[in-house]
């Protein structure tokens, strides 16, 4: 059958894809998408480890990030709402008044 | 062991001086001024207790001890806390107790007016602790102990007013002579502790073979004489360390009294006169006959000197000042030469006659409304009776009329001076010459004192008008102590008369040497001559002969008068110097060094770190994830190394390694290395996993090494090959 | 450490040509297409819809892992639901304007992180190669269920389960906080 590698490869390469967008794009709500990708090849991984050891329980842990990524997601973008209303922009690099 | 509670008596007036330090403030002034005065009295008391128990028993004087605590024990010296009433210390400290009071008393009169009247007393009560302390103490370290704290007082007095710039200075230059002088004194202890091994009076005068010992040319009573002398230069204010004493009066005219006339600056001939047996020519010959000489020239050098200034000054306390300091180097010829009580007997007198005239100074700055000023004064005979009639009392008996006590004590000093001849003829009449010059030294002390007199009191007022109109006599808390020391200036010299010398035989040393009557003469001849002069030139105001000299001679009327710019020297060798190395200290080593480099270097080090570490927050987000991510890659880097292990298998002639992983046709990358029976070099590093070997017995390391991810195993094993 | 100790026994190499594989190969390459456009485009509309593409592959992919249940929640979750939420936000917030792709702040951070990244990948590789174990066999029947991951949930991850119920809870309220309109006074308070 398909060799678990696979998926470990494909995860791997998604993984890197949504790190390089939260690193490397302006635009907030990219990046959350980022944020997504990166949680979908944390979730491929954990079922590729389930099928090769047969073991539900990555199932359900995948599950459970599906679940605590829309929550993520819910608040990311309402804080992105929030913040639009006030700046009026979504560029993460006109948010800065953190800065020192 | 106590014979006496003697502590008593320097205790009390430091306990009133703490209360009136601490509270005085709040006190209501008589309240202050009872303290002050009962605790000097109380002292008063006691001393005159013990004086009589001490010297009340027939026959000879029973000296009481008090050992108050040991303070210093070491395995070389003790030094105790500990008093001492001896024939010597006991007439020292009726002096200053009794002379204390009764300047204590006359302050309430003078200080009336003062702001600070608690802080003046409270002062004033320490000053007499100290020097009590001085006196009584029984060794060379409890004596220190009250050397240096009369020197504080005299600080502390003498820029009593400290708002004047000038006052406070004049402090401080007190201070700092003194305290050279007793850098002198330390050493001297020092010395004594090493060669002698005690400080202790009593002790020391049991060790004359170790003070005699021979050290640098000399012998050990010379040095730590020396150098003892060197403090009572400064205490007392002789040559070289008198510059002090004339600033000094800038302090209240009670301090100049009681300090600077009866009792402070008499603490270096007390010193002198305890330890005669360094010093001194006679009873028996001192230890060290050059410096007892020297001790004399000093004194001598200083008397003339001290007196030749006193001729142009126009202060009235300033005159009494230079007069205070030739009249101790009477003490110290006399202390030093052939009878040491003569020293202690012009002590006595001159406590007397010098505080009764500050006093009466200070009446006449009272009435003059505090003018010091003898040129703008005269007339005031008529003004202020009993203040004159005292001041004339007091001048007769410093200036040496017959019959008063400065005659008597005069003569004493001229008497010991020359008796050094007897006792030491090889130095060829050097004693005579002494004497001689302190004779010519009278003649000028009775014309100086007279000429203050005569400017003072004869004549007519020549004041402003202001003054003039403000003028009089003291309320009687003055004048009263003013009496009692006008008494005591006339009749206290019966305590020491050529024919029946008391005082010299209660101090236990009877004069060996015979003093001729004929020496009262002398000093009668310079007693007339003095007030003669001092008539002619000054009688009813400055008459011609003065002004015809001041013409005729501008450069040394100027010289004198300027003090032979002895302060100026100072300043230009001493002090300049001294400032200059002091400046460049704070400005180097402190404000740049300590302050830029050190302190603000540091500081600006930080800065700059952080400066540099706060440029990471440049509040771009992804870019601290970024730097998370590099953080996680090497830790998964480091954490996630597949281990090089392996397992092994022997089959036959082949040793096979069962390594983790080669799958999928696709070899993990390993390397081998082999090594057969201990051989240094890898016998086969072929990136295959088996071996063949000979048949034996061997040993094979084989290390594995994975070079991707820098990981290795090794692990020997016996193999049989069969 | 536990070497991962596999019988190294060369097998026919395995899975070559089937079938499965196939699919494999063409929802990866449309995962990763989609990936790719994602984080590449400048509309964000654009990268909204791409990303949904990329979830439907993953979501076949994971249906090739025996993974059923979980490819039918990501497809109405993740596709659905989020992808939805993004799309609205996308709507209120976009102004499409024009997002400066390439330059970047701290570039050099950014790319040394994104090269330590690649360089994991890498070793990965490495690693996987020797790792891999030659053959699998089907898991059991039920196995991806929706029973088979209840049984899992209600059972061993009953905690968590009704945890995120609560964390669910939370993140409405929250969000509903943090966007709702603000009225005047609100706005008056704010900092």
């Amino acid at each position: 059958m398909i060799p678990v590698s696979n998926f470990l490869y494909l995860a791997a390469i998604l993984f890197a894809i949504g790190l390089s967008a939260v690193l490397l794009r302006r635009n907030a709500l990219i990046v959350l998408m980022g944020v997504e990708l990166m949680l979908n090849a944390a979730n491929l991984t954990l079922l590729a480890f389930a099928r090769a050891h047969h073991d539900l329980r990555g199932h359900a842990i995948a599950f459970l990030v599906i679940a605590t990524a829309a929550a993520e997601a819910a608040v990311g973008l309402a804080i992105v709402v929030g913040i639009f209303r006030t700046r009026h922009t979504a560029n993460i690099d006109e948010v800065t008044l953190m800065k020192h | 062991m106590s014979d006496f509670p003697l502590h008593l008596i320097p205790l009390l007036p430091l306990v009133a001086a703490a209360l009136n330090l601490a509270i005085g403030r709040k006190l209501p002034r008589d309240a202050s001024s009872l303290l002050a005065v009962g605790s000097v009295a109380a002292s008063l008391l006691i001393s005159v207790v013990a004086f009589s128990r001490m010297a009340g028993g027939e026959g000879a004087v029973q000296p009481l001890h008090e050992t108050w605590y040991t303070w210093i024990a070491t395995s070389s010296f003790k030094i105790d806390a500990a008093f001492v009433m001896d024939a010597l210390s006991g007439v020292m400290t009726l002096i200053v107790t009794g002379v204390g009071l009764l300047i204590h008393i006359y302050s309430i009169g003078y200080m009336s007016h003062e702001r600070d009247y608690a802080r003046y007393f409270g002062y004033l009560n320490l000053f007499m602790g100290s020097m009590l302390i001085l006196v009584l103490g029984d060794n060379l370290v409890a004596s220190f102990v009250g050397w240096e704290g009369v020197g504080v007082c005299s600080y502390l007095l003498i820029g009593f007013w400290y708002d004047k710039e000038y006052n406070a200075y004049a402090g401080r230059k007190a201070f700092v002579v003194n305290r050279i002088g007793d850098f002198g004194f330390l050493l001297g202890i020092f010395l004594l502790l090493t060669a002698v091994g005690t400080v202790n009076f009593g002790e020391l005068e049991g060790k004359r073979t170790l003070l005699s010992a021979p050290l640098w040319g000399k012998n050990v009573a010379f040095w730590g004489g020396l150098l003892l002398f060197v403090g009572a230069t400064g205490k007392s204010a002789q040559l070289p360390l008198y510059v002090w004493l004339p600033d000094a009066m800038a302090g209240p005219t009670p301090v100049s009294a009681l300090i600077h006339a009866a009792t402070m600056v008499t603490a270096g001939v007390y010193m002198v006169v305890r330890l005669h047996i360094f010093y001194a020519f006679g009873p028996s010959l001192g230890l060290a006959p050059h410096l007892g000489g020297a001790v004399m020239i000093v004194g001598c050098a200083t008397a003339f000197w001290a007196a030749s200034m006193a001729f142009a000054q126009t202060d009235i306390k300033k005159v009494l000042a230079y007069s205070t300091i030739s009249q101790l180097g009477f003490m110290f010829v006399g202390a030093a030469g052939a009878v040491p009580s003569s020293g202690i007997f012009h002590l006595m007198t001159h406590a007397f006659f010098k505080a009764g005239l500050f006093l009466g100074a200070g009446s006449v700055m009272h009435a003059m409304s505090d003018r010091t000023d003898i040129l703008e004064m005269g007339g005031l005979r008529k003004k202020v009776p009993i203040t004159h009639a005292c001041f004339l009392l007091y001048t007769l008996a410093i200036a040496g009329c017959p019959g008063f006590s400065g005659f008597f004590s005069k003569d004493a000093i001229l008497g010991s001076a020359a008796g050094v001849d007897q006792v030491l003829p090889a130095w060829h009449h050097f004693g005579l010459a002494t004497s001689l010059v302190l004779l010519a030294v009278a003649a000028m002390t009775s014309f100086y004192m007279f000429r203050l007199y005569f400017l003072v009191f004869s004549g007519e007022s020549r004041a402003d008008k202001h003054v003039a109109a403000h003028i009089h006599e003291s309320p009687p808390v003055m004048t009263v102590p003013l009496a009692v020391l006008a008494l005591l200036s006339v009749v206290g010299g019966l305590v020491g008369t050529p024919w029946h010398d008391l005082l010299g035989e209660f101090l236990g040393a009877p004069p060996e040497v015979s003093i001729p009557w004929q020496n009262m003469l002398g000093g009668t001849a310079a007693f007339a001559a003095g007030l003669l002069g001092a008539y002619l030139c000054y009688a009813g105001g400055v008459r011609a002969p003065v002004q015809r000299f001041a013409k005729g001679l501008p450069w040394l009327y100027d010289l004198v008068k300027n003090k032979y710019y002895v302060d100026e020297l100072y300043d230009t060798i001493i002090v300049r110097p001294t400032k200059l190395v002091a400046h460049g200290f704070a400005d180097v080593f402190d404000k740049f060094l300590i302050d830029s480099v050190l302190v603000g270097g540091l500081a600006r080090l930080v800065d700059g770190i952080g400066y540099l570490v706060r440029r990471v927050q440049n509040g771009d987000v992804q870019r601290y994830l970024a730097t998370m991510v590099i953080g996680a890659a090497v830790l998964i880097w480091l954490a996630a190394r597949p281990p090089a292990d392996f397992a092994v298998e022997v089959q036959g002639t082949t040793v096979t390694v069962v390594a983790a992983g080669t799958g999928r046709g696709v070899p993990r990358r390993l390397r081998y290395c082999w090594r057969i029976d201990g051989a240094d070099k890898c016998e086969s590093e072929r990136p295959r996993d088996s071996l063949r070997i000979t048949p034996g017995r061997h040993k094979i390391t084989l290390r594995v090494w994975d070079a991707d991810w820098g990981t290795s195993a090794s692990r020997s094993l016996e193999v049989h090959g069969s | 450490m536990n070497p991962v100790r596999a019988t190294v026994e060369i097998g026919p190499q395995a899975g070559m040509a089937s079938g499965a594989l196939i699919l494999f190969w063409v929802f990866a390459v449309i995962a990763v297409a989609g990936a790719l456009a994602t984080v590449t485009r400048r509309n964000a509309v654009t990268a909204v819809v791409c990303l949904v593409g990329t979830f439907f592959a993953i979501a076949a992919e994971f249906l090739l892992l025996y993974a059923q249940f979980l490819a039918v929640i990501q497809v109405l979750v993740y596709a659905g639901a989020i992808m939805v939420l993004f799309v609205f936000v996308v709507m209120v917030v976009s102004r499409g304007e024009a997002d400066p792709l390439w330059k970047l702040q701290g570039p050099v951070t950014k790319t040394v992180a994104v090269l330590a990244m690649g360089t994991l990948l890498w070793r990965g590789w490495h690693a996987l190669r020797s790792f891999q174990p030659a053959r699998l066999d089907p898991p059991p029947t039920g196995f991806g269920t929706v029973g088979g991951v209840g049984q899992v949930l209600l059972g061993d991850f009953l905690f968590p389960f009704e945890a995120i119920s609560i964390l669910l809870l939370v993140a409405v309220v929250g969000a509903l906080v943090i966007a709702r309109h603000h009225h005047d006074k609100d706005k008056a308070a704010q900092p």
